[in-house]
């Protein structure tokens, strides 16, 4: 599994700044609140300043989170201009900004919890966050684990396409999306039949 | 002890012009010994054996039993006693760092989030891997990834450990670490392996062809049969 897929999403980067020790509801609730706030103040200086708010708890967070800040970009950098362009044309220079920026920030505060926070407390957090189903006959310890795996499947479906893509260009058949489908689907399915077997192995979560 | 009673895994024929499929022929078997080496080709039926002890695959006919439980019908009392190691650690390792997964094995047994760390943390020494805790699985070796996936295994406590040719995907230094770890347990171990040399270290091999046991043995004995049966298309020739 490459580390760029890895980084994108926010894999936990070991560390005991401030940012580390902060309770899991509390980074929720700064998640939230970037969240709110440029979604209900759609100005620049909200966008641009939740912006820079994101940098400074990745600062804040120590040096090996801040080099992660920039991941995202590095590989989604056009999704964000292609949507500055189009917020542009149909609406001003100064929305494009706005909107693009806090969308930014949104993601970015999102990213620091994933990187700060062991997948086990994010767990926690989790099936703790998830009890009530337990009135309705549900286990908050599966949803919980349900949500571990689908984490922990998304970098593995992304390698599964590079994989896949590579084997086709190494063999003279183009990049074509159809192609690469089948192979991706097939190696999907066998991964979550080997994560199926590995859990009933272990006994975490027997089949049915 | 774990009791094979006419076990076997017949798949039903798909279409009427088929035959059913014999994955593995009905067999009787009790294998009591601290090291049983499991050898034979690609597809032979190695890997359904393994599984039927654990009890991810059921028997079509018969029954296996560990420690007087039987795999198909009493599973989760199977798998608190016996742990599976799959080829590829990737498949077996669920969370991103080491010492969660070797805490999510501890989930059941320890509810405590601080005692289930020390445990995970206790676990991982016991192995000489302490100084892998935090790091990603992913930024493992092949070998660490596979001494980390036996840990996970082994922390949950099962008292036999079936492993599903651990050395094929490993470099020859981490292949004979894996080794030398394996044979250091006190736990029974049964395992799957293409490598003879491992295969003649167990105390008990068998040899499966074809969906059959065609040799049942001391080790030695086994790996001589199966050369002779990949030269001369025979144990006996």
């Amino acid at each position: 599994m490459s580390a760029s897929h890895q980084m994108l999403l926010g894999h936990y980067l070991s560390g005991n700044s401030v940012v580390h020790r902060t309770p899991l509801a509390l980074k929720y609730l700064i998640v939230l609140l970037v969240g709110a706030a440029v979604l209900l103040w759609r100005i620049p200086a909200v966008g641009l300043g939740a912006l820079a708010l994101s940098v400074g708890l990745f600062a804040l967070a120590g040096p090996r989170v801040l080099r992660a800040w920039a991941a995202p970009l590095r590989h989604l950098w056009w999704v964000f201009v292609i949507l500055g362009i189009y917020q542009s044309i149909l609406n001003t220079p100064l929305f494009a900004v706005t909107l693009v920026s806090g969308m930014l920030a949104a993601v970015q505060c999102g990213r620091l919890v994933l990187l700060t926070t062991t997948q086990a407390a994010l767990l926690d957090g989790l099936e703790r966050a998830a009890s009530p189903v337990r009135l309705v006959g549900g286990n908050p310890a599966t949803i919980a684990l349900a949500v571990a795996l689908m984490l922990r499947s998304i970098p593995a479906i992304a390698t599964s396409v590079q994989e896949v893509s590579d084997a086709a260009k190494a063999r003279g058949i183009q990049r074509n999306p159809a192609t690469l489908a089948a192979p991706v689907v097939i190696n999907t399915v066998a991964y979550a039949q080997r994560t199926s077997d590995a859990l009933a192995a272990r006994g975490i979560m027997e089949r049915s | 002890m774990i009791r094979f009673n006419s076990a076997g895994l017949v798949l039903p024929a798909e279409t009427p012009e088929q035959e059913p499929r014999t994955v593995l022929a009905p067999c009787t078997l009790a294998l009591g010994e601290r090291r049983i080496a499991v050898i034979g080709a690609n597809g032979s039926g190695k890997s359904t054996l393994l599984r039927m002890i654990n009890g991810l695959v059921s028997p079509s006919t018969g029954t296996v039993q560990v420690h007087g439980f039987d795999t198909a019908r009493q599973a989760k009392e199977v798998r608190s006693r016996v742990g599976f190691l799959f080829t590829d650690p990737l498949s077996q390792l669920v969370m991103p760092v080491v010492c969660e997964d070797i805490e999510l094995s501890l989930k059941t047994s320890h509810k405590n989030r601080d005692a289930r760390s020390a445990a995970a943390l206790a676990a991982l020494a016991r192995l000489g891997l302490e100084h892998l805790a935090e790091r990603s699985i992913y930024d493992l070796s092949g070998g660490e990834r596979q001494l980390v996936a036996l840990c996970s295994v082994l922390a949950a406590g099962q008292d036999i450990l079936v492993a599903d040719e651990p050395t094929t995907l490993l470099d020859l230094a981490n292949n004979e670490l894996l080794q030398d770890t394996l044979d250091a347990l006190d736990q029974q171990v049964i395992y799957a392996t293409h490598d003879l040399d491992f295969a003649a270290r167990a105390d008990r091999a068998l040899l499966v062809s074809g969906g059959h046991i065609v040799f049942d043995g001391p080790a030695a004995e086994a790996v001589a049969a199966y050369r002779r049966l990949v030269k001369y298309g025979s144990v006996t020739a």
